[in-house]
């Protein structure tokens, strides 16, 4: 697996975005997932999930808590978590 | 307590057998040997089951103790440490240990007893919400729902705490998962696939290294994690590149070795900070721009471009913005860089840096001078020895003025700055390696946070030399207290020390002061001579502040220097 990649000059951002997190639906995941976006820094603002057979999605409405968070940062982070299959982020969701 | 025959645990999983027998197994299945641990109700079918085992259980005084031993014993070793203890208070007590750990990437595998499943969420004796409690310092973590689950947690908790970036799992036991019986069949395993170095980005950071006029390789405790010292070696010789390191990359590349400028950051060297100032391509290892090492981040290396390698996609460009960043296997990836920039000039520039600003030991005086006992130490312990390091100044000074030649001979608790650290980290590097020469540097502030682990020194007769700088102070505050504080000194006074010799031989420990600067060649001779556990109680100026120093939130340029 490689997993190289060339970095590109950040966007200027907003202040509110939304996570998407694909996750397996183990004891204590979803709190693991929360906990992390509001520990590094946004403010959850609104949570939306869907689970089929052990596997969950949740998007997750989130707001910065200052102007340095970055949600492709706190999105590299949930990828680290065991249970996270899958994270997407979109600045312009909420 | 009752003992177990050993056949018991070599029956194969057509027989059942409790959970905690289980337990014995899966950690003897994963190779473990010694298991860190505090025995009390919740996990007392566990403690029922070791007997007879192959592990080796190692009684601490405090479960934090064996937290902080296990974590030391994964350091040395790169194999998870192992700590063990009961629910409630013993979890809790657990708790810093995990998190230095967890801040520190050392794989570790925590194991508490927690009440009987139906009695968890009910505020029962000794009940706490462990697994809630740890899941911002964990890697992952576990409640063992049913004993025939056993195996498999036990073999992803070991694959979790010691794969890609490592770090400490917890495993949650209710009482009742341990005493009730299952089949339990082998576990499946799932190790990660090996990381390859992409070809196209290693040549474009290959070219990007050839075209450098200044390069500097920033390197961290990636290195050690990793085991990718040969690897940086190589690329060190290979290119001729200074290079500067993070606290824990300390000994990744030989601190004597001459393109080598030492730390950087707030207690850096200048030659350091001067270089990181001044290259224009950073090369970070295994480093992740933490804010002791950058100081305030938008004035760090500000004429650089960046290639960050590490073995954690997600540092990359979590703080500094790199043009090229790589993840994975690091000693691949280093292996790979094949560029040979001509750097001859800024080479000389730095080296001659170095010896422009080294360090001075020839402080005024009759006292004790920290930093020249500390390199004089390091110089007759040799290669062989382990330094573990409590925190405070004396942190600092063993950093700047030991030499080291292996990462995994400087253990110091770096992201959490855990005071307490030195000597239970010194005991779990003694089962880790008994044949290093361990030596823990503590202070009068620190070695009070742990002191009752010298009962654990004596009952195991651990040869620990243990080096207790006194200044009869905390040190470091009050240096802020002096800096930043208009010099209010604010409860930092700690002159009704007992005396630590004393307290030493009180719990059967050998034990001398020592007051004056020519006392010290006879006593480094007495710690190193002695073959059970010692401590040199050594009392030094309160006065003494540790240099260089970069204020906080200030460029590292801006450095503070001894004047006197």
């Amino acid at each position: 697996m490689s997993l190289a990649m060339t970095m590109a000059a950040p966007r200027p951002l907003t202040d509110s975005g939304r996570i998407t997190v694909a996750f397996a639906m183990r004891e204590g995941a979803m709190l693991r997932v929360l906990g992390l976006v509001e520990r590094r820094g946004f403010e959850v603002r609104g949570v939306t999930m869907a689970e089929h057979r052990g596997r969950a999605s949740l998007a997750i409405d989130v707001r910065k808590r200052d102007p340095g968070r970055r949600l492709a940062v706190v999105a590299g982070q949930l990828r680290r978590l065991h249970d996270v299959e899958a994270v997407s982020v979109s600045e312009d969701e909420v | 307590m009752a003992t177990r025959a050993p056949e018991l645990l070599q029956q194969d999983g057509t027989q059942p057998l409790t959970g905690a027998q289980l337990v014995v197994r899966a950690l003897e299945r994963e190779g473990v040997t010694h298991v860190f641990g505090y025995p009390g109700g919740a996990i007392m079918p566990v403690y029922d089951a070791l007997p007879g085992s192959s592990l080796r259980h190692i009684l601490v005084r405090h479960e934090q103790a064996a937290a902080l031993a296990a974590d030391a014993y994964g350091r040395v070793t790169g194999r998870p440490g192992v700590c063990l203890a009961t629910s409630g208070p013993g979890a809790t007590n657990l708790v810093t240990g995990i998190a230095n750990a967890f801040m520190d990437s050392v794989p570790m595998v925590a194991i508490t007893g927690q009440v009987a499943s139906p009695l968890m969420g009910t505020d029962a004796f000794q009940e706490v919400d462990t697994f809630g409690i740890t899941l911002p310092i964990v890697k992952h973590s576990f409640i063992v729902r049913d004993p025939a689950h056993i195996p498999q947690v036990f073999a992803d908790a070991f694959e979790i705490a010691r794969s890609g970036r490592p770090g400490p799992v917890l495993i949650d036991l209710p009482k009742d998962m341990g005493v009730a019986a299952a089949r339990a069949g082998e576990p499946e395993r799932h190790p990660e696939p090996p990381h390859h170095a992409d070809a196209q980005i290693i040549a474009r950071a290959d070219a990007m290294i050839a075209k450098a006029e200044k390069p500097l390789l920033y390197f961290g405790g990636g290195i050690a994690i990793g085991r990718a010292e040969r690897a940086l070696r190589d690329l060190a010789a290979r290119t001729g590149m200074p290079s500067v390191a993070t606290l824990k990359g300390l000994g990744a590349l030989p601190t004597d070795q001459e393109n080598f400028l030492g730390m950087l950051g707030m207690h850096g060297t200048r030659a350091a900070n001067v270089a990181t100032d001044e290259c224009d391509l950073l090369i970070c290892v295994g480093a992740r721009f933490d804010d002791r090492a950058t100081g305030k981040l938008d004035t760090f290396a500000p004429n650089a471009r960046v290639i960050h390698i590490d073995g954690d996609e997600s540092e990359i460009g979590k703080l500094r913005r790199a043009e090229i960043g790589i993840a994975g296997d690091l000693t691949a990836i280093l292996d790979a860089l094949t560029a040979t920039p001509e750097i001859g000039a800024w080479r000389d520039r730095c080296r001659r840096n170095k010896r422009l600003w080294a360090a001075r030991y020839d402080a005024p005086g009759q006292g004790v001078y920290p930093p020249a006992l500390l390199k004089q130490l390091s110089e007759v312990a040799g290669d062989n020895a382990i330094f573990t390091c409590d925190v405070g100044q004396h942190q600092m000074w063993v950093a700047q003025h030991c030499r080291f030649t292996r990462p995994q001979a400087h253990l110091t608790s770096a992201g959490l700055g855990t005071m307490g650290y030195g000597i239970p980290a010194g005991i779990g590097a003694l089962f880790a390696e008994p044949d290093a020469t361990v030596i823990t540097v503590t202070g009068d502030g620190s070695i009070m946070m742990n002191i009752h682990e010298l009962a654990t020194l004596r009952r195991y007769r651990l040869p620990l030399k243990i080096v207790l700088l006194d200044n009869a102070q905390l040190g470091m505050v009050r240096q802020w207290q002096e800096l930043f504080f208009d010099g209010n000194f604010s409860e930092i006074d700690l002159s009704d020390n007992p005396d630590f010799a004393q307290v030493a031989r009180a719990f059967g420990i050998e034990a001398f002061t020592v007051d004056r600067r020519d006392q010290v060649p006879a006593a480094i001779d007495r710690l190193l001579r002695t073959t059970g556990p010692i401590l040199a109680h050594v009392r030094t100026d309160p006065r003494e502040n540790v240099w260089p120093l970069v204020p906080p939130n200030s460029p590292n340029i801006h450095m503070l220097e001894k004047t006197t």
